[in-house]
């Protein structure tokens, strides 16, 4: 595919091309550098004394024996911290009744989970550390464990936060309309009570830091793998008491994220201290058990929904109350990702009247954060459960009810009335790209075979919207996000006419530096291999309000790299001018050459202005600023919304409840596409953990508030054996308020999918009696449905 | 992650490896393939204060014939055993079993003795060599001693191996099991561990009589065992459905699973019952010809 219809010429490689990812050679060969890659001589390498108690006060800790180990540096404990360091601070205070409940770096006088940072041992290796920290003694007197929703909301439950009445974090209800008087007034309602479970990012590179605190300069560098540096590199200078113009953050190659490294965590801070206790550079890499409980948790939920609606399938009102299991500490996203949830749940669908709520309730587990998808997986879950629930009630085909339902792009931009406004999408016709894609794949013919030989062969359809793009700064103000939303950008060509973008977005695996380069390329119009795309250090590149997440990379810094080049060209074309003594207005770049339009080849090579520029300003205006850049901050007026369809098809054995998927549809407009092949890649990953989510992805606790998942044996990912090829569809509708009409694409894969394959089991199952409530669904919770009481 | 300090001992022969085990005073490991030793001991669980490393051995690893026995040494990868025309020829319920051990990187790496030693109750060879009615063959400063493989596994990552002792080959008699074989097994994932299992040895006349049977089911006890009542059904029947299906309810009466995060007990009875129709449907294919 070439890019010509975007004006750009073939071989540019902007926007609509397929560009080899830049960042893949150093990958497939072994040659990247990851965090665990950056070490200087004299690191000190940190293990953590984490707490085996889910609740428990902390009597004493004794790290005298850890101490007189030869090689132990420091051991650090919460009492020690607290002379040191603020709370950690919370990122989202959007709530209007949210509490607060001060959390540090590590635990302070009382652990709330299990795995809690307790003490942090420095040592010469992390061997000698781990010793170190078996040999700190800590005495803990057990508290009881709040395990559950019902465990936190019981009356007489037991307190983790003492100061609260109850085990409430926040609690808030939104509405439009009358839901009360709708659901009276309704020829047909139905209602579920749905369970997702406790999952988390997972990335195969677990969390790491290395800090540097240098004596003389005062200033910090740390190497983290975080998605987002410049929160990192203002919660450190906040929490420390330092400027932020004493902290540089560097990032060097991310081997995944997923959202869980766009949190920020405790570790980083402790990494910063003990480098300034102990003089040392200092390294702290979380390994595969510790990523288990000490990576934020996501998704768990309970969710009550419900719709009033016409015989015809029309909903009138829908009430969705949502509560989320928060862990026993506050992450830096508070409950935003519960209440995402609650808000989107009417999705892509017109519904007049709405009753939606959110609570957030402290349990002794892992802090909840933020996971691939936030909030809209489960309100996906929850709107397309539902309407299953009601195509059943009413003997319609489910699709029919979406059909009816679906907001039409004449009534964009629609707002519902309490959180999103629908900007631009064919929501009717994705649908029927998938119901299409399935017929030309075959499946629905080979449901029909498969089920006249005896098997169980089923097709879930979900549709879904998704915030991307976020976000408008004023709007993250307004719902108490102390951060913005806007990117900034600095885009430079140096004297030999090579152009080197500069942003604060990240590299995480991707693709981010190829398309911010082809987004170059395409305003330049010159080929994306002279572009060199530099990410990741708070002391050289911009700003950026959020970081890498929301799936705004390119809807957000896309924007700001694609202007701050329009800016840049200006200046090209300034220079050029006055070389050529020809009007701006008739210059063009092509073919490496600025030249005048209409005589091609009749011009300056772009080296040549370049030059001039720098080296030889006798060739330039007398008014004319040496040197070329530009520099564009672009915040975005609303929020856009990615949207689409997913198909799967499953299989169940009867027998053992096993659900193979065998085929997966992912219809998919997440507007302009700058690179089709990325958008593929994240499709194909995101859809990949939506298989995850619905049927192995597990964090299980026990009573006594124990995680028993903390291995790969346990918490099983989704391998290539039960990945099946997927069809990805595209539409591109753009996006009315984004320059260029990007939405955004790196979350949508993990959104449609679990609703879809639940719908699939069930249809496979082909049981009235049957309808999946919770997620993910074991082999044995499928062998029940298949073997009910008989 | 990081294991415990331990001392490392490359062993050159198989007496030097054994005078290493000796040391009573420590607590002394060998190292196989390392693919279940490296993981315990990276999480702390197991902690030797001397590792022995048996990769260097080389007369420990190697599949030969000799008189009425298939000799396969104990520190003979799982890939290599999968491979071996030897093994293919005498022993095919030994290749259907390691073609179900994780993914060919694994089975690369682990060999028959690490997986036999280490004696995890969901793993395939355990129930294999005891299915196959194998000899262990264990040495040690002492002497040699053999144990049959249904007097080896003792319980839940407990064998009769004796401090001090090393695995050094397992021998399968020839001839002494029925030539047939089925197996099945469920796991959440391609290439995990069972959920449920079974593996079943049969001899079967052309009216499908079974005249010799042998039923091991995996996963769903602390080691694997024989079931006495199953095989006791099936010897003297023809195998037919009704057969299969009494068969599969002994198997899952007979078993003692417990509950865990893969599956409750209750589940993987039924689950046992349904691998072991399953195995037996297997074995019946082609039978009678
Ligand atoms: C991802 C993954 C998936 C796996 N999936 C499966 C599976 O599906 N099914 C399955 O059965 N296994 C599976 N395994 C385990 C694998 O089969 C191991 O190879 C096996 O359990 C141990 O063999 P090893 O040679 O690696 O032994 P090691 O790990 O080196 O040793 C295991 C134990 O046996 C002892 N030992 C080893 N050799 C001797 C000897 N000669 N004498 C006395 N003691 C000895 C060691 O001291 C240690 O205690 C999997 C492993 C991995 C990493």
């Amino acid at each position: 595919m070439t890019g010509t219809r975007h004006g750009h010429e073939p071989g540019v490689g902007g926007v609509g091309a397929v560009v080899r990812r830049h960042s893949d050679p150093a990958l497939v060969t072994g040659h990247a550098t990851f965090i665990d890659d950056i070490e200087s001589g004299g690191t000190l390498h940190l293990a953590m004394v984490r707490s085996p108690f889910a609740h428990a006060e902390i009597k004493g800790v004794d790290a005298s024996a850890a101490l007189d180990l030869p090689g132990v540096h420091a051991v650090l404990t919460g009492a020690e911290l607290v002379r040191h360091a603020k709370v950690q601070p919370v990122g989202w205070e959007h709530i209007d009744n949210q509490r607060a409940a001060p959390t540090y770096a590590m635990a302070v006088g009382k652990v709330r989970y299990c795995g809690q940072i307790v003490a942090a041992v420095a040592a010469e290796s992390r061997a000698l550390a781990e010793d170190a920290a078996e040999l700190v003694e800590v005495d803990y007197e057990p508290l009881p464990v709040v395990h559950s929703i019902e465990d936190a909301l019981a009356p007489d439950a037991p307190r983790l936060v003492p100061e609260w009445p109850d085990n409430v974090f926040g609690s808030q209800t939104y509405g439009n309309g009358d839901a009360d008087a709708a659901f009276a007034d309704a020829e047909v309602t139905v209602s579920e009570r749905l369970t997702f479970g406790r999952q988390f990012g997972c990335p195969l590179e677990p969390r790491g830091a290395v800090a540097t605190w240098e004596r003389y300069t005062n200033r910090i560098e740390l190497w983290i793998n975080s998605q987002s540096p410049n929160r990192v590199r203002e919660v450190v200078a906040e929490v420390l008491g330092v400027p932020v113009s004493g902290v540089r953050v560097r990032v060097p190659g991310i081997g995944g994220g997923f959202g869980s490294k766009a949190n920020y965590y405790g570790e980083e801070i402790l990494c910063c201290l003990l480098s300034r206790l102990t003089g040392r550079p200092v390294k702290y890499i979380e390994d595969r058990q510790e990523s288990f409980v000490a990576t934020s948790h996501a998704r768990e939920q309970r969710i009550d929904v419900a719709v009033a609606a016409t015989r015809d399938g029309v909903i009138t009102a829908l009430r969705g109350h949502i509560v989320g299991v928060l862990g026993g500490e506050i992450s830096s996203v508070g409950m935003g990702p519960v209440w995402l949830s609650a808000v989107s749940i009417p999705g892509p669908y017109r519904i007049p009247n709405l009753e939606l709520s959110v609570t957030g309730v402290l349990t002794n587990r892992t802090p909840y954060g933020s996971y691939r998808g936030w909030g809209a997986p489960k309100a996906t879950f929850a709107m397309e459960r539902i309407i299953e629930r009601l195509a059943r009630e009413l003997g319609v085909d489910s699709n029919e009810i979406r059909r009816r339902n679906f907001v039409r792009p004449e009534e964009m931009p629609y707002s519902n009335g309490v959180f999103a406004t629908l900007d631009s999408g064919r929501y009717e016709h994705c649908l029927d790209l998938c119901v299409e894609r399935l017929r030309r794949d075959g499946w629905y013919r080979f449901r029909e075979e498969a089920r006249a030989a005896g098997r169980k062969v089923g097709i879930g359809v979900a549709a879904f919207v998704e915030s991307t793009g976020i976000g408008p700064s004023r709007v993250m103000a307004r719902l108490g996000i102390a951060q913005g939303g806007y990117d900034e950008a600095v885009v430079r060509m140096d004297s030999t006419g090579r152009v080197t973008v500069f942003t604060g977005q990240t590299e995480m695996g991707q693709g981010m530096s190829t398309t911010l380069a082809q987004l170059c390329a395409d305003e330049l119009n010159i080929p994306v291999d002279q572009i060199t795309v530099v990410m990741g250090d708070t002391d050289a590149c911009p700003y950026t309000g959020y970081g890498t997440g929301g799936s705004r990379a390119a809807a957000v810094g896309g924007v700001a790299v694609r202007q701050a080049t329009g800016e840049l060209k200006r200046q090209i074309l300034r220079v050029a001018s006055h070389q050529l003594e020809v009007d701006v207005a008739d210059l063009e770049i092509a073919d490496g050459l600025v030249q005048v339009r209409g005589l091609p080849g009749y011009g300056r090579t772009l080296a040549d202005v370049a030059y001039a520029a720098y080296r030889r300003l006798t060739d330039v205006g007398e008014g004319t600023t040496p040197t070329l850049q530009g520099r564009a901050v672009f915040d975005p007026v609303a929020l856009t919304y990615a949207n689409g369809c997913a198909g799967v098809v499953v299989e169940v054995d009867p027998a053992t409840g096993g659900v193979t998927v065998l085929g997966y549809v992912m219809v998919d407009d997440c507007g302009t596409m700058i690179n089709p092949q990325i958008v593929d890649g994240q499709l194909h990953g995101g859809c990949a953990q939506a298989i995850g989510g619905a049927l192995l992805e597990d964090l299980v606790y026990d009573r006594n508030g124990q995680l028993l998942t903390t291995t790969f044996m346990d918490y099983l990912l989704p391998t290539a054996m039960e990945v099946p090829p997927f069809s990805t569809v595209h539409v591109e509708t753009p996006a009315p308020n984004t320059p260029g009409g990007m939405k955004g694409v790196g979350e949508a894969g993990t959104v449609p999918g679990p609703a879809a394959i639940a719908a699939a089991i069930d249809d496979a199952v082909d049981d009235p009696a049957v309808f999946v409530r919770h997620l993910p669904v074991s082999p044995e919770q499928v062998y029940r449905f298949c073997n009910a009481a008989g | 992650m990081k294991a415990a300090a331990f001392r490392y001992h490359r062993a050159t022969s198989l007496d030097d490896a054994l005078a290493v085990m000796a040391d009573d005073d420590e607590e002394v490991r060998a190292l196989a393939g390392g693919q279940s030793l490296v993981p315990l001991m990276a999480m702390r669980l197991s902690r030797p204060e001397v590792l022995v490393d048996l990769n260097g051995v080389d007369a420990l690893a190697g599949v030969a014939l000799d008189g009425g026995h298939l000799r396969i040494g104990a520190m003979t990868r799982q890939r290599d055993v999968e491979r071996s025309p030897l093994v293919a020829e005498h022993l095919p319920l030994l290749r259907t079993a390691i073609g179900h051990i994780g993914h060919v990187t694994i089975r690369h790496r682990g060999t028959i003795g690490g997986s036999v030693a280490h004696a995890d109750p969901a793993a395939e060879l355990p129930a294999a060599v005891v299915a196959l009615g194998a000899e262990m063959v264990l040495a040690s400063t002492g002497g040699t001693r053999v144990v049959p493989a249904e007097e080896f596994f003792d319980s839940y990552l407990v064998t009769a191996v004796e401090p001090g002792e090393l695995l050094v080959e397992v021998r399968f008699p020839l001839g002494a099991v029925p030539a047939r074989h089925g197996m099945a097994e469920f796991t959440r994932r391609a290439g995990d561990f069972a959920v449920a299992g079974a593996i079943v040895l049969a001899d079967v006349a052309a009216d499908l009589t079974v005249r010799r049977a042998r039923v091991v089911p995996m996963a769903v006890d602390p080691a694997p065992r024989r079931s006495a009542r199953a095989e006791e059904l099936l010897v003297g029947r023809a195998l037919d459905d009704g057969v299969i299906r009494e068969v599969a309810a002994a198997v899952a009466a007979g078993c003692g699973p417990v509950d865990d995060i893969h599956g409750s007990a209750a589940y993987r009875r039924d689950l046992v019952a349904e691998m072991t129709r399953r195995a037996l449907a297997r074995l019946r294919q082609g039978a009678g010809e």
